[in-house]
């Protein structure tokens, strides 16, 4: 990387943290306050991060299970950058979550008095055994090389040492016992995944009262959307930040790029599935919110967020460009930036259209509204969040060995 | 009523002869057929009460015929609930039909309808809001989360998010009007230590503190037009029965299956 | 987390430093309010949630946490019950003891503690109450002006310091730039004349002055009175004009709400201060209903016409078969939602009653009615003429109750009222225009004789002449007083008697009025389809008297506010309803001044200067027997009939008409506000040489308040005390008693060395004391009696409320037991000895009468019982008298703007102004007729920081009808600004450079007629708490909720014949003109 465009992700990142900081700050300091949800639209961009943090945690995660539970060797190199991101997103969907929580410390009370009926109760415990799994899968996909790094005497051999518990390389059995352990974690998590990630699709699904969100598909939408997400990120992550840019790093940037088209067209055809079937007769409640959501105050969360600079570009640059890792990166790039849109236009859309529209006349204050948008401190606190988990990434780069070739070059 | 849904903690709710309630009756207070609707019913209340609360089961009636749509149970309920900005158990909602000069007005107050199946109970990740014995949908702040999904699963809208504000804020002085506690479920819910409920989903109750001492719910003695009816279900001779049973009632959005315990009159 | 919302207004409470805002008043308070206060129910099982948190008494509704009073967030003045927990006010509710609050109402034989736990009801306003007393915006100090008047800049000052600038004068203002050197006369030099001999005298001479027809004569007798009164003529305004009265008359007292009590405390200053200027608001609020049916109730003594009623009917809706509504706006406004609509619903619901609606605007009211008459403003008059045509023509009228001339006949059939439907008028000899009644002796059918007859003015020595009827065709002479000799008469006559005089009868003529078009243009005229309003009349008189028309703001209000009054109040003549079930009803009250008996008179007023002279407004006078009569049109109007014209006041201020007034004091009323085109009022009171002194009595610094001198801090009425009276439909004779339920938010001071809060009382007390006025102070009321505190009057008042107005206690309500009082001690714990001390309350009134003194305030007032509100098919509390078909002191009166005489029969007028001049050349260039209306959770001033109610309209809008915005291409949420002939610019210009403008957003709907647009009542402030001012040299910021929504007030035409300085007026009954305006809506 360019040392100035170095120094431009620094200043970006030193804005981010601060202005994100001060936002998070205020969470702690006067709470919901300056939020623009409120108690129509109860969930808005924080909820909406959390799905899309999630889902880009799954994808990742999915990503990596390719390589660990299907051994899709190609993508070898990146499986252990896959977990990291996949513990980082999912770090950050919790923290976004913890936020939107009216009593955040009481949180654990999700598994003290558990409700074996609530969606979101089973999504927690899995997201919460995901958590763990990850972790683990992460620590025997990092321990061979940290091993390796655990007899050196510089910080790498305290870091190898810390978290490898070990003094010396792994014997030769040792690794093949972490590499069966992976594939073991990997074949657990890859349902787990599913599940929970689906059961997120779930959570807003079994809700009868939001005809928006009401329908089956949505478990299916929420899995492809993060496989879409997850893997667009991995793609932008390996294009950018892989040290080694030589022609096997080509290749797997091609690959990824691959996957990432062909996810976006089966995101399309869902979303095709979900627009059409309500709007095609164009009667009736769903087909209003359908309407709202294509033509209404925010169509351009859609035309132009999400489906110009989220799919059409990235597809004409994955179809046109696709063996430029630097074209491929940035499809993946705007694929992941724009995700977020999309999870907005998931969430709030089921929330702005009461099943009594007269409420929206009836008792109005700024919480009492059938209208969102994100305040600037919401923005806050997702940009530190993003904040964070660039930093938690490039710890992760910096301090992990991540890209070490020497176990699969 | 303690249906699969229902998610009920059987130790959050007193239930048995220690919840009979032994009302004085008013002796010097007239009734009978001459009296205001509201001190018949009240009247009412204390057969209920007398019962334990597993043979009650609470409901209203609201009559939108007589109804002007004032607002002074949406206002009531602030007060008596103390309930800060973005919160709301009853509006009123209005609704114009038709076109000059043939016109109509209707208004449809909203408390929570304490439905039989309530779609917002099963939703709760932690417990906290479950079906009583006498058909009360209740929230224990103290176990709320504020998670807030069960605002988004109820088809009525009738749960509101607390997210800690006043109504005086920004002006010279917070007012003590919103600084004194309110009594909702008999205890002292205080806002100044920023404990619950803020934080908490929060919705209409029925008044059950009220009901508790033999009391009316304040939507109801507050209507101008006498428009709400309340009392037990399960007592042939309340007036909210002989109300009930009307060929022009209905409830609210029947189609979603929840079994309101709010019925209207058309 | 947020922090402890305690935690935050401490930073706020020490920007607030100097405490002239309520900011810091609940400091120690609210730390007290914590759970401590609750009794945790601790040990006991939980009553109905058990989740560890302790379980609290809900101890709300017993006896002794509860005071009760009277709620004045309107002025319906509905009965609450005050719940106090640990000296907070925490909920208000309706006062089941009350009638307003429920229906029937429990008897005051019930026992406290079983009263306290039922619940009565309160519209959304009366719920939202308490926030009137805790307004964070509330003042506590005195302020005094310290720049440009309405530049709002303060100053706290000693509350001791302000009464002595007042009375003294002085260079106040030095510190003001450009006020160094201005001199302000204070109250003590203004109150020149001291001795009320004096003032007697000159009052008869006066008089005289007036009487003398003869101009010549007149001005010797304006010389005589120079040379008689030579000695004192430094006391007058102006010796060449004695009927200015006294210099005391330079001294203006002014108000908007002023309620029972309070209204002692005015008028007693007043009449010890010796000045004629004492005038309310009667007339921006219904002016013409008032006074027309006052003119209505102008009973035949003294040979003539005098004590007519300032009052006025409304229907007895519990009872009422079918109401016709016109202009009156039910479950919004009106007096009140509370009482009026538990009266209504039921009955629609059931299917008893049946309304029709008359309003240009689908209300929440028409929504119920079976018909609603989408009428065009301002016509209502033609309306009530064609339905009285309808009505003569097809014979539907109560002819039996018409026929009775005298109060034995209507005895005789059964009638408790009376009309003068049949008297005979004279018709002018040249013009045929009806005059006077004919007297009997006049036309040599009846001789006179001596008498005697008590009017409220005492007693008149007078010559009968007797009246006159024709009974089948004979010419009838009759003593309308009769008891014993009914008499009838022909219902229509015209006629010549047989000394050739012409006569009518008042039938006759009214007929005549009604027939001068048919009902079909009538119907034009009003906008409406005939088939509707014939099936409309068809109805009103199906059934009996059991139907009534029910009129309110949207009638009077208009420059022929009294003939629409006047047409629709025939209309119920003509239905025979007066004082029956169902019918037209009048309010009945327990008097509280012991007029009547009781034992203590509290109406004399030692000290007392008799005031005389033109008033300010020029009321109850007759401008052509004055010395300033210079031919029609008079420079301003005169209101022989009508009393208390809010619009006159700041007006004749400006123009110095009839004379100059020095002080004005204004409590409780923003006319810059209320008045339709304020503004004009504004341009007056920020100019301190049209007005040198200035001072108000308020409880934040209002939209009027702000062009003060000084602000008075006031008790809100929850904090304070009023006996508020009774409303026309309230058919049980009351009086509610408003008393203090919390501790005094505002400071105190001190009065005749006693220690009281900054209020109202004080303020004139200490003014009084100052001033060295005999009505205040040391046996004031009488030997041994006091009036150094508030509660040295209002006790005893009560008092006389409680043992009735009998003789010998016969009508006196019962002894409260030992534990009532006990309980009455209780319930008032909370409260501090400035406002509550027991031994000293029982020493006012004595050990006698204590008891029932404690038995009326711990029931918040007296009410009769329900039963006895009505005899039978007829009211139990009836007006009883006779009614004015035709008004011949109206008649004898002349319109100061044309020397035309005013019309004594009831009849159509378009919309004029001051000259008579028709509107069209204002009219030009409009687009919609602007009305007005009020929303249940608004009242003009009060709600503005009700904050609870704020989200249910947090602002007003103008509506516009949908064909009007197709028309005009507005849409709804368009923010338009009103602008008029007389405002093309749509701003209230609040002087200093600030102008705020007239815009609000547009709301399309279906519900008001095309071609009307209107706004609703209490938005739109640009004080109150609205905007930022400067006290002490700190900011206080102003909340920008209570700027929202639109006022458009100042829109409304100014009166081209007035100089453009007052609004649009009804010349006869006083009314403004809040409805006639033609706007237009300039999309912004
Ligand atoms: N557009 C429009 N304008 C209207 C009307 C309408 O329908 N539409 N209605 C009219 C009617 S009916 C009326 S009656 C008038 C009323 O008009 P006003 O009698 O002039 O009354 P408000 O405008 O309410 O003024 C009340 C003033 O008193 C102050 N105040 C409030 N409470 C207290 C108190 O307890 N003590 C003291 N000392 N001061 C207090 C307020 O701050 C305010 O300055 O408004 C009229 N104006
Ligand atoms: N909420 C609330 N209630 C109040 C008050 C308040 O401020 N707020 N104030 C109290 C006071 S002071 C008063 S005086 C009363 C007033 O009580 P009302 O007079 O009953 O109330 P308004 O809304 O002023 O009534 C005017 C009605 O007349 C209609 N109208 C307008 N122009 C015309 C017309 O030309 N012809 C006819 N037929 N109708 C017309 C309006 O649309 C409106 O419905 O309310 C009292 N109650
Ligand atoms: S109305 Fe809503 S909150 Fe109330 S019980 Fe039904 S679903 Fe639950
Ligand atoms: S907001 Fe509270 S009551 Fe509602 S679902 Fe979440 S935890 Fe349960
Ligand atoms: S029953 Fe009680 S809590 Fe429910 S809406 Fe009525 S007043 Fe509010
Ligand atoms: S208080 Fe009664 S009349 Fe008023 S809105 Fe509520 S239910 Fe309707
Ligand atoms: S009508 Fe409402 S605001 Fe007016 S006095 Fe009654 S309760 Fe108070
Ligand atoms: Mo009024």
């Amino acid at each position: 990387m360019k040392p100035s465009t170095k120094a431009v992700l620094w200043v970006l990142w030193i804005i981010g943290a601060v202005v994100g900081g001060a936002g998070v700050f205020n969470r702690f300091a006067t709470g919901h306050a300056d939020a623009n949800y409120g108690s129509y639209i109860v969930w808005g961009l924080w909820v909406s991060a959390y799905i899309y943090y999630i889902g880009l945690s799954a994808g990742a995660f999915l990503l990596s299970s390719l390589i660990y539970v299907f051994g899709v060797k190609r993508l070898e190199r990146v499986g252990k950058m896959a977990l990291l991101v996949a513990i980082i997103t999912l770090c950050m969907a919790l923290l976004s979550i913890f936020f939107d929580l009216g009593r955040e410390w009481r949180a654990y009370r999700v598994m003290t008095s558990p409700n074996f009926s609530s969606m979101m109760g089973w999504m927690v415990w899995l997201y919460t055994a995901y958590f763990l799994l990850l972790v683990a899968e992460l620590w025997f996909a990092l321990r061979p090389d940290l091993a390796r790094w655990a007899a050196r005497t510089d910080w790498r051999g305290a870091v190898g040492r810390l978290i490898a518990r070990t003094n010396g390389p792994l014997s030769k059995a040792q690794e093949e016992d972490a590499h069966g352990w992976l594939r073991w974690l990997g074949t657990f998590g890859v349902p787990l995944a599913f599940t929970f990630h689906g059961g997120v699709g779930a959570l807003l699904g079994t809700v009868e009262a939001r005809s928006y969100w009401h329908t089956p598909l949505m478990p299916i939408l929420f899995l492809v959307g993060a496989l879409l997400s997850g893997g667009a990120l991995m793609t932008f992550a390996v294009a950018a930040f892989w040290p080694n840019r030589d022609e096997a790093w080509r290749g797997t940037v091609r690959l990824l790029g691959k996957v990432v088209l062909g996810l976006i067209a089966f995101d399309l055809l869902l979303e095709w599935a979900e627009i059409s079937i309500p709007l095609w007769y164009g009667v009736g409640h769903e087909a209003d919110l359908m309407r709202r959501v294509l033509f209404g105050e925010y169509w351009y969360a859609f035309w132009i967020v999400h489906l110009l600079i989220g799919a059409v570009i990235p597809v004409c640059l994955l179809l046109f460009r696709g063996r430029s890792p630097f074209a491929v990166g940035l499809a993946g790039f705007l694929v992941v930036c724009t995700f977020l849109a999309v999870r907005l236009n998931m969430v709030v859309p089921g929330l702005v259209d009461p099943n009594l529209h007269e409420l929206q006349n009836a008792f109005t204050d700024h919480r009492l509204v059938f209208y969102y948008f994100p305040s600037f401190f919401e923005v806050q606190v997702t940009l530190a969040m993003v904040a964070m988990g660039c930093a938690m990434f490039y710890l992760g780069y910096k301090f992990l060995p991540l890209t070490d070739e020497r176990r699969t070059a | 009523t303690a249906s699969k849904l229902s998610g009920r903690p059987g130790d959050s709710d007193p239930t048995g002869p220690q919840t009979i309630r032994d009302i004085p009756e008013m002796s010097t207070v007239p009734k009978g057929e001459q009296a205001d609707p509201l001190v018949r019913m009240q009247e009412e209340l204390r057969r209920a009460l007398a019962k334990p609360v597993e043979q009650r089961r609470w409901i209203m009636v609201i009559d939108t015929r007589k109804c002007v749509g004032c607002h002074a149970c949406t206002v009531a309920c602030i007060a008596e609930n103390k309930l800060p900005p973005g919160v709301v158990y009853r509006p009123v909602l209005q609704t114009e039909i038709g076109t000059y000069p043939n016109l109509a007005m209707r208004f449809t107050p909203r408390p929570c309808m304490q439905c039989d199946k309530p779609p917002c109970v099963p939703v709760c990740p932690v417990k906290a809001t479950w079906k009583r014995p006498d058909g009360i949908t209740a929230v224990d702040y103290d176990k709320c989360i504020g998670c807030g999904y069960c605002i988004t699963a109820c088809p009525y809208n009738a749960r509101t998010r607390d997210l800690g504000e006043n109504y005086t804020d920004g002006t010279p002085a917070l007012q003590p009007y919103e600084q004194t506690p309110n009594y909702e479920y008999g205890k002292a819910w205080s806002r100044t230590t920023h404990d619950s409920p803020v934080g908490n989903a929060r919705k209409c109750q029925f008044c059950v503190h009220r009901l508790d001492q033999g009391l009316l719910p304040q939507c109801v003695t507050t209507c101008i037009a006498r428009a709400n009816y309340f009392g037990d279900a399960n007592d042939p001779d309340a007036l909210v029965n002989e109300k009930a049973a009307s060929p022009n009632a209905m409830r609210l959005l029947e189609e979603k299956g929840t079994k309101p315990s709010v019925v209207y009159l058309t | 987390m947020k922090p402890t919302s305690s935690a935050s207004p401490v930073s706020r409470r020490s920007f607030l430093g100097n405490g002239a805002f309520l900011g810091g008043a609940f400091a120690a308070l609210l730390k007290a309010n914590e759970e401590e206060v609750f009794g945790a129910n601790g040990g006991t099982a939980p009553r109905i949630l058990n989740n560890g948190r302790p379980d609290v008494p809900y101890d709300l509704n017993d006896a002794e946490n509860i005071v009760y009073s009277v709620c004045m967030n309107c002025n319906t003045g509905c009965g609450i019950k005050a719940k106090i927990h640990n000296g907070v006010l925490t909920k208000i509710d309706g006062s089941a003891y009350n009638p307003w609050a429920l229906f029937p109402h429990l008897p005051m034989s019930t026992a406290p503690h079983e009263a306290a736990r039922v619940d009565g009801a309160l519209c959304p306003k009366g719920q939202a109450g308490l926030q009137n007393l805790y307004d964070p915006y509330r003042i506590r100090k005195v302020l005094k002006r310290a720049g440009k008047r309405g530049e709002n800049k303060w100053l706290t000052i000693d509350f001791d310091k302000a009464v002595t600038e007042i009375v003294e004068g002085g260079k106040l203002f030095a510190n003001v730039p450009g006020e160094e050197n201005r001199h302000v006369e204070g109250l003590r030099s203004l109150m020149a004349l001291r001795d009320d001999k004096v003032a007697k005298e000159m009052a008869a001479d006066v008089k005289a002055i007036w009487d003398e027809k003869d101009a010549t004569k007149k001005k010797d007798l304006v010389a005589a009175f120079k040379t008689k009164h030579a000695a004192h003529l430094d006391k007058l305004i102006d010796p060449e004009h004695p009927d200015f009265g006294p210099r005391n008359n330079q001294f203006t007292m002014s108000w908007g709400r002023l309620k029972g009590g309070r209204d002692w405390f005015m008028k007693r200053f007043g009449s010890a201060f010796g000045t004629t200027n004492l005038h309310g608001h009667t007339t921006v609020c219904q002016g013409s209903l008032y006074f027309t049916c006052k003119a209505i109730s102008e009973q035949y003594l003294g040979g003539s016409f005098a004590d007519g009623k300032k009052f006025y009917w409304q229907s007895d809706l519990e009872n009422a078969r079918f109401v016709l509504f016109v202009g009156a706006n039910l479950f919004e406004g009106n007096y009140g939602p509370t009482n009026r609509t538990v009266r209504l619903t039921e009955n629609l619901a059931n299917g008893q009653t049946k309304i029709a609606v008359v309003d240009p605007r689908f209300s929440k009211l028409a929504s119920k009615a079976w018909k609603w008459l989408p009428i065009k403003p301002g016509e209502d008059g033609a309306l009530a003429m064609a339905v009285i045509r309808w009505m003569l023509e097809h014979e539907r009228f109560d002819r039996k109750f018409l026929a009775n001339a005298n109060k034995a006949a209507a005895t005789a059939s059964g009638e408790l009222s009376w009309t003068n439907a049949t008297w005979l008028v004279k018709l002018d000899a040249k013009t045929a225009e009806p005059g006077p009644f004919v007297r009997a002796a006049e036309v040599g059918l009846a001789t006179p004789e001596k008498r005697t007859d008590t009017t409220e003015k005492g007693p008149v020595e007078y010559e009968e002449k007797f009246l006159l009827v024709m009974k089948d065709g004979k010419p009838v002479a009759f003593d309308p007083k009769d008891t014993r000799n009914a008499v009838t008469g022909d219902l229509f006559v015209d006629t010549a008697l047989a000394d050739g005089t012409k006569v009518k009868s008042g039938l006759q003529i009214l007929k005549e009025a009604a027939f001068e078009k048919t009902v079909e243009e009538w119907c034009q005229i009003a906008g409406l389809e005939s088939a509707d309003v014939v099936a409309v009349a068809r109805e009103l008189t199906s059934h009996g008297k059991r139907a009534s028309v029910d009129i309110h703001r949207g009638v009077s209000q208009h420059t022929n506010g009294f003939y629409n009054v006047f047409a629709w109040m025939t209309v119920n003549m003509l239905l025979g309803n007066y004082d029956w079930k169902g019918g037209m009803s009048a309010a009945s009250t327990y008097g509280f001044d012991g007029a009547k008996g009781g034992p203590f008179d509290l109406t004399k007023t030692p000290g007392k200067i008799t005031p005389f002279g033109i008033s300010l407004i020029r009321h109850d006078v007759d401008y052509s027997k004055t010395t300033i009569f210079a031919g029609y049109p008079a420079k301003r109007n005169w209101y022989p009939l009508a009393s208390d014209v809010y619009e006159e006041i700041i007006p004749s201020i400006g123009e110095a008409y009839p004379y100059p007034i020095k002080a004005l004091f204004f409590y409780m009323g923003s006319p810059c506000y209320a008045l339709p085109a304020g503004h004009t009022n504004i341009e007056v009171l920020a100019d301190v040489n049209k007005l040198p002194l200035f001072f108000t009595s308020d409880v934040t610094v209002g939209t009027t308040s702000m062009y003060a001198d000084y602000i008075f801090p006031d008790l809100t009425f929850l904090e304070r005390w009023e006996f508020h009276g009774s409303h026309p439909n309230m058919t049980v004779k009351v009086q509610p008693v408003r008393q203090p339920v919390v501790g005094p938010i505002p400071e105190t001071c001190k009065v005749f060395g006693q220690e009281a809060p900054i209020c109202f009382e004080s303020l004139l007390m200490a003014l009084g004391e100052k001033l060295g006025l005999k009505a205040f102070g040391k046996n004031a009321i009488g030997e041994g009696l006091d009036l150094v505190r508030p509660e040295d009057f209002y006790l005893r008042a009560v008092a006389d409320i409680a043992a009735g107005e009998k003789p010998e206690m016969a009508d006196a309500v019962p002894d409260a037991g030992e534990k009532e009082i006990e309980l009455f001690l209780k319930a008032r714990r909370h409260l501090p000895k400035t406002v509550f001390d027991a031994a000293r309350w029982k020493s006012l009134v004595g050990d006698k009468l204590w008891p029932k003194v404690v038995y009326v305030l711990n029931r918040g007032g007296r009410f009769q019982e329900h039963a006895r509100a009505y005899k039978g098919d007829q009211l139990g509390n009836p007006y009883g008298k006779l009614l004015c078909l035709y008004q011949e002191k109206t008649a004898k009166n002349r319109y100061a703007g044309t020397g035309r005489h005013y019309s004594g029969i009831a009849r159509y007028l378009p919309q004029a102004d001051y000259s008579g001049a028709p509107l069209d050349k204002l009219a030009a260039g409009g687009e919609l007729q602007m009305i007005t209306h009020r929303t249940i959770t608004a009242t003009k001033s009060r709600t503005i920081g009700n904050y609870w109610l704020r989200p249910i309209m947090p602002e007003n809008s103008i509506l516009v009808s949908a064909r009007d915005a197709t028309r005009l291409g507005l849409q709804d949420g368009d923010k338009v600004k009103v602008t008029s002939a007389t405002n093309p610019e749509g701003v209230w210009d609040l002087r200093n450079g600030t102008k705020k403008p007239m815009v609000g957003t547009v709301k399309v709907t279906q519900g008001i007629r095309p071609g009307v647009t209107s706004f609703a009542l209490g938005w739109g402030h640009w004080a109150t708490g609205a905007t930022d001012i400067t006290v002490d040299g700190q900011v206080i910021k102003g909340d920008p909720r209570r700027a929202s929504g639109v006022h458009a007030n100042a829109a409304m035409w100014t009166d081209p014949s007035l100089r453009h300085n007052t609004c649009l007026l009804d010349p006869v009954g006083g009314s403004v003109s809040f409805y006639d305006t033609a706007v237009k809506l300039v999309k912004v």
